[in-house]
């Protein structure tokens, strides 16, 4: 005997809940695609993250345990003899040590954040990062702090040394963040030097890269790159990041250029979602050949700003 | 034994979902993330080819309702795949541990591959080819892994139910 099937339920019952299940799939990705960022499925979508927040939490916490437990199965594995007084105190020690070095770099966390809260003067609300982004096509991650404490969609979220993403959506206790690494990101953005404006993308891999530049805008290695506040998408004047790379030359339409952002969204712990920064005003200059550019970058980003609807709301910080 | 069969199969996708948004973020490896929502769905298919398609509908919505992409896109992937699977399966009729090998490596590298096409559809801006290369492939072969990984237990679990599968 070989494979031995057992057809359960009428074939007429399968092809019509085959159907069904199909055409309801393409019916909801139909509506998701065309609805914007406030439409049903969107809060819908919303809700079932802010359901599933806790589930992030308990999973950092199991990382952790899966620690300690590998710690005691090493500690298992040691022979009675060794288990001595001194070993015991080593090891409380050597927990104490650990946690102080972890309070530390909170710390040193929160200082940066408190620094750039200073620098930009910025109005805020701190949070802690409970999950990330669970599918790999998108580059997201959740934060303790929701529409209970003031978040709402679209505003700009930073870490401790630069910007991180933009607020997508708000749960009463948490909100979603799309970093400025995933593919459907999109900051309107100033070279700081040459005040040459563009917009900052990301992209799959997660490098960023600086588009919408104007064909014969100057840009080199080195120049750091800051938010225009064009399009209000984000608020203006934060550090994003630095010109690494640049592939082709002035001139060249199909010029490249390719940033390193600031902030490391790898390690990423505690971010501030912005309100307001009165200390990141850097209107951008407009003269001569650069205005093109910056009506180029411009119509851009309201283009990224009609896009996102959830961007709205970021819309008088600018 | 169908009311067991129903049992296992709730328990073990109730085991996936929480797998995928606990587990699934800290284990990516480099750009792969896993999807143990697709390998259970398709391993799922090839231990139990009769489980019908409501199990890998509803699995693949919840997982469109935990990340950002677009809602329906996982689910048509899911039953997409896990019919053609069954189906391919029944039809093939082999006893040996072969096709159902190679029914799971291309269920799940081409159910990676048609999600990726449908999120570039839906409007995400990535070129075809970073998407498949660059993202589906790696993810394909992780889930993968996970299917091969996945399929003797729930053929072992399936054996308890209604409609094992009995390889020689």
């Amino acid at each position: 005997m070989g494979l031995n099937f057992q057809e359960g339920r009428p074939i007429g019952l399968t092809r019509a809940l085959l159907v069904a299940a199909l055409a309801a799939s393409v019916v909801l990705m139909t509506l998701y695609s065309n609805e914007g960022e406030q439409g049903p499925l969107h809060a819908v979508q919303s809700g079932a993250h802010a359901v599933l927040a806790p589930l992030g939490v308990a999973g950092s916490s199991a990382g952790a345990l899966a620690e300690d437990a590998g710690a005691a199965a090493a500690d298992s594995a040691a022979s009675e003899e060794t288990l001595t007084a001194l070993r015991e105190r080593n090891a409380e020690l050597t927990q104490l040590l650990t946690q102080s070095e972890e309070y530390r770099l909170e710390a040193e966390r929160l200082q940066g954040l408190l620094g750039l809260k200073e620098t930009y003067q910025i109005d805020g609300v701190s949070g802690r990062v409970i999950g990330r982004s669970t599918d790999a096509w998108n580059q997201t991650v959740t934060i303790d702090v929701g529409s209970a404490d003031g978040v709402e969609s679209g505003l700009t979220v930073v870490g401790p040394s630069g910007v991180v993403g933009q607020v997508i959506s708000v749960q009463p206790g948490s909100a979603t963040v799309r970093l400025l690494s995933d593919p459907q990101s999109g900051a309107a953005a100033i070279i700081q030097s040459s005040r040459a404006e563009g917009i900052v993308r990301g992209s799959l891999s997660g490098q960023l890269t600086l588009q919408n530049l104007e064909a014969n805008a100057e840009a080199k290695v080195g120049d750091v790159v800051l938010t225009s506040g064009l399009g209000g998408s984000y608020v203006k004047g934060l550090l994003i990041g630095t010109i690494v790379r640049i592939e082709g030359s002035a001139g060249d339409g199909s010029r490249t250029i390719y940033v390193s952002p600031n902030e490391s969204t790898g390690a990423l712990e505690e971010v501030m979602v912005v309100f307001d920064a009165t200390g990141a005003d850097v209107t951008p200059r407009q003269s001569g050949s650069s205005s093109s550019a910056a009506s180029s970058a411009r119509s851009s980003a309201d283009a990224l700003s009609d896009d996102d609807a959830g961007q709205d709301d970021a819309g008088d910080e600018g | 034994m169908e009311h067991r069969s129903l049992i296992i199969t709730v328990v073990c996708a109730i085991l996936a979902v929480l797998l995928q948004a606990i587990l699934a973020p800290f284990m990516v490896i480099g750009p792969a993330v896993p999807n143990f929502i697709l390998a259970f769905v398709i391993a799922n298919a090839v231990a139990r080819p009769t489980g019908g398609i409501v199990a890998p509908f509803v699995l693949g919505l919840l997982y469109d309702l935990m990340g950002n992409g677009p809602l329906g896109a996982m689910a048509l992937v899911c039953v997409v795949f896990s019919f053609a699977c069954s189906r391919l399966l029944m039809m093939l009729n082999n006893d040996t541990l072969f096709i159902p090998i190679v029914l799971i490596v291309a269920g799940t590298f081409l159910g990676d591959a048609v999600y990726g096409i449908l999120m570039i559809a839906c409007g995400m801006d990535v070129g075809a080819l970073e998407a498949l290369v660059g993202r589906a492939l790696p993810c394909g072969l992780y889930d993968t892994v996970l299917a091969l990984i996945m399929f003797p237990l729930l053929a072992r679990l399936g054996a308890m139910g209604s409609a094992p599968l009995r390889i020689r």
